[in-house]
């Protein structure tokens, strides 16, 4: 990294200006053997929880910890290591800390184990989860379809700049989205009986959600509407073409590939949602869970629920993503 | 309005004011545009000139006055204004060619949608019209695609497609790099000559003088002065014309 030859005066006034030490530390030797130091102090120098007094394991926990995150972060931060080198301080740091919690927590493991990852008491009971899924997705599917359609029904009437209609729907819109889906559900599904009309707990989830997230997608339609220049308004509607084509054949096509990604993020989020229709008793993946829960007398199964969830919205979380990059360089 | 002593009358304009809130726009426009004739408007920005013009086809809706358009008054609750528009072709000064359609389709959709003629005649037709704009070459070309002027020249095809009696321009050629004004001034001027009957926001000294049959000046939101281009530009009576003209030249 050197200069071959002393520098000149130009080279001299941009050379770092580190002192002498900060270069020492940076040295391969130094990394090396500071690495042995700490290990040495975990194996020798750090007590057993029971065979020390409290004060001498919490100050030598703490100045281990400290003196880690210190040669890591001498690793991390020096742009002149490798990558790969990185990633294994990087996971080595992880490990350890893990290691430390495990060994001086006072955890309980095994009962925390026989608690929540009991899985031996899920046998034969998966399937109940599995149409707990399935309800789930029914749900979100139809309520994704209810809610796309009014944000754009909405949102397309909010384009008309119609003053009266407007305040009604602004109402809407603020309304739902400013009350907790939980209160929406459970006025919908104990409240509305005594007004006659009882919607059953599905059809109650559907509704709640299409409404809720309904307010949303219009706020983000319209977003992607107000994002189209006006003049291509103007340009549709001399040509003589309605109000109504002008919203279908150029204010849509050119919105849409605005709003998808925060479109497709909504109904991520509205499909975390449905469990809240467990309040009202709708069959779904985490309600199921918590009846498993009662009458197995353990949470595990409230564990293989969280798993399931995980496992449907990680890919879905991920394809949203792709999307958003993918839409970007389209419009580049 | 449409007797025979007036038929060849396309545009009369009576009396018409545009309020923008507090702010007086236009402030009473009376004018007439005969069959044929290319009308130039001029004046400094600020004046109202596009104001005018969006106002004719209600792009812009004005506060009153009347507008008759071939006779008819299209400020009567019982037009159609989109009708009326398909009349009156309108070319923009930010083009406003629609991105995600290709220069043919841009062309095409209206005449479909609008004129419901069938697909095949209307390719026929937008294929016709951009070559007579000469950017037939560029058919499938979207308009991030075209340069500034081929962009333009696909919007007055654009507005050509719906075969309207009148044209509009405002500012055609205000956005575009100096070499490309040429081409789009080529095509208005072929047009001209065709009989088309045509308002043309411009300050395009040559093109006005070769072209137009008539210049008006607006200022402050009315007609200061109007008259033929060597009137307006060698023998102006009003004091607010020769000051404006004295700037640009």
């Amino acid at each position: 990294m050197k200069p071959a030859s002393a520098p000149t005066d130009i080279e001299k006034k941009f050379l770092l200006s580190h002192p002498e030490w900060f270069k020492l530390v940076r040295q391969p030797l130094f990394v090396a053997v500071t690495f042995l130091v700490l290990a040495a102090f975990a194996v020798f120098l750090l007590p057993e929880k029971q065979s020390a007094s409290p004060a001498w394991l919490y100050t030598a926990v703490v100045i281990f910890i400290l003196l880690l995150l210190a040669w890591s972060g001498n690793v991390l931060a020096d742009r002149g290591k490798p990558e790969i080198l990185k990633m294994g301080v990087s996971l080595l740091l992880i490990a350890v800390l893990c290691w430390l919690f495990y060994r001086y927590s006072g955890a309980e493991w095994e009962r925390l184990r026989e608690f929540f990852f009991n899985f031996e008491k899920l046998k034969g009971s998966w399937w109940y989860l599995r149409n707990g899924l399935g309800v789930t997705l029914f749900l979100a599917l139809i309520s994704a379809v209810g809610s796309v359609l009014i944000g754009l029904i909405v949102a397309s009437l909010r384009s008309y700049n119609s003053r009266t209609l407007n305040l009604f729907l602004k109402a809407y819109v603020d309304i739902f989205r400013s009350i907790p889906m939980i209160v929406i559900m459970v006025v919908l599904f104990f409240a509305l009986p005594y007004a006659g009309i009882s919607l059953g707990s599905i059809l109650t989830t559907i509704v709640a959600l299409s409404l809720g997230y309904g307010a949303y997608a219009s706020e983000s339609f319209r977003a992607g509407i107000e994002a189209v220049h006006s003049g291509q308004i103007e340009a549709a509607r001399s040509l003589g073409l309605s109000r109504v084509q002008t919203i279908r054949m150029i204010i849509l096509p050119q919105a849409i590939p605005v709003v998808v990604p925060p479109l497709t993020g909504n109904l991520v989020a509205m499909l975390k949602d449905t469990a809240v229709a467990s309040v009202v008793a709708a069959p779904e993946l985490l309600k199921k869970a918590r009846e498993l829960y009662t009458s197995k007398t353990n949470p595990t199964s409230l564990v293989a629920a969280a798993m399931i969830y995980l496992i449907v919205l990680i890919p879905l979380v991920r394809i949203v993503n792709m999307l958003e990059k993918r839409l970007k360089k389209e419009s580049k | 309005m449409s007797d025979a002593s007036t038929s060849d009358t396309m545009i009369e304009v009576v009396d018409l004011h545009k309020h923008f809130k507090d702010l007086h726009v236009l402030r009473g426009i009376n004018m007439v545009v005969k069959r044929s004739e290319v009308v130039a408007i001029m004046g400094p920005s600020g004046g109202g000139k596009s104001t005018f013009l969006r106002c004719l086809n209600r792009l812009e809706e004005p506060s009153s006055g009347h507008i008759y358009i071939e006779g008819v008054d299209v400020m009567a609750p019982y037009i159609d204004i989109n009708k009326v528009r398909t009349e009156i072709g309108m070319v923009f000064q930010s083009f406003n060619l629609f991105p995600h359609l290709t220069a043919i389709d841009n062309i095409k959709l209206a005449p479909m949608h609008v004129r419901r003629i069938n697909e095949k005649e209307a390719q026929e037709r937008a294929m016709a019209l951009l070559e007579k704009v000469g950017v037939a070459d560029k058919a499938d070309a979207y308009p991030e695609q075209l340069s500034g002027g081929q962009q333009q020249r696909v919007a007055i095809a654009r507005a050509l497609a719906m075969q309207p009696q009148i044209m509009f321009f405002d500012e055609p050629t205000s956005a575009l790099d100096p070499e490309m004004i040429g081409e789009v001034l080529d095509v208005m001027r072929t047009m001209a000559t065709e009989g088309m009957t045509m308002m043309v926001v411009s300050h395009e000294m040559g093109f006005i003088r070769e072209a137009a049959s008539r210049v008006l000046f607006l200022a402050d939101g009315l007609i200061v002065e109007e008259g033929t281009p060597d009137q307006i530009f060698n023998d102006s009576q009003a004091k607010r014309t020769q000051d404006f003209l004295s700037k640009i030249l």
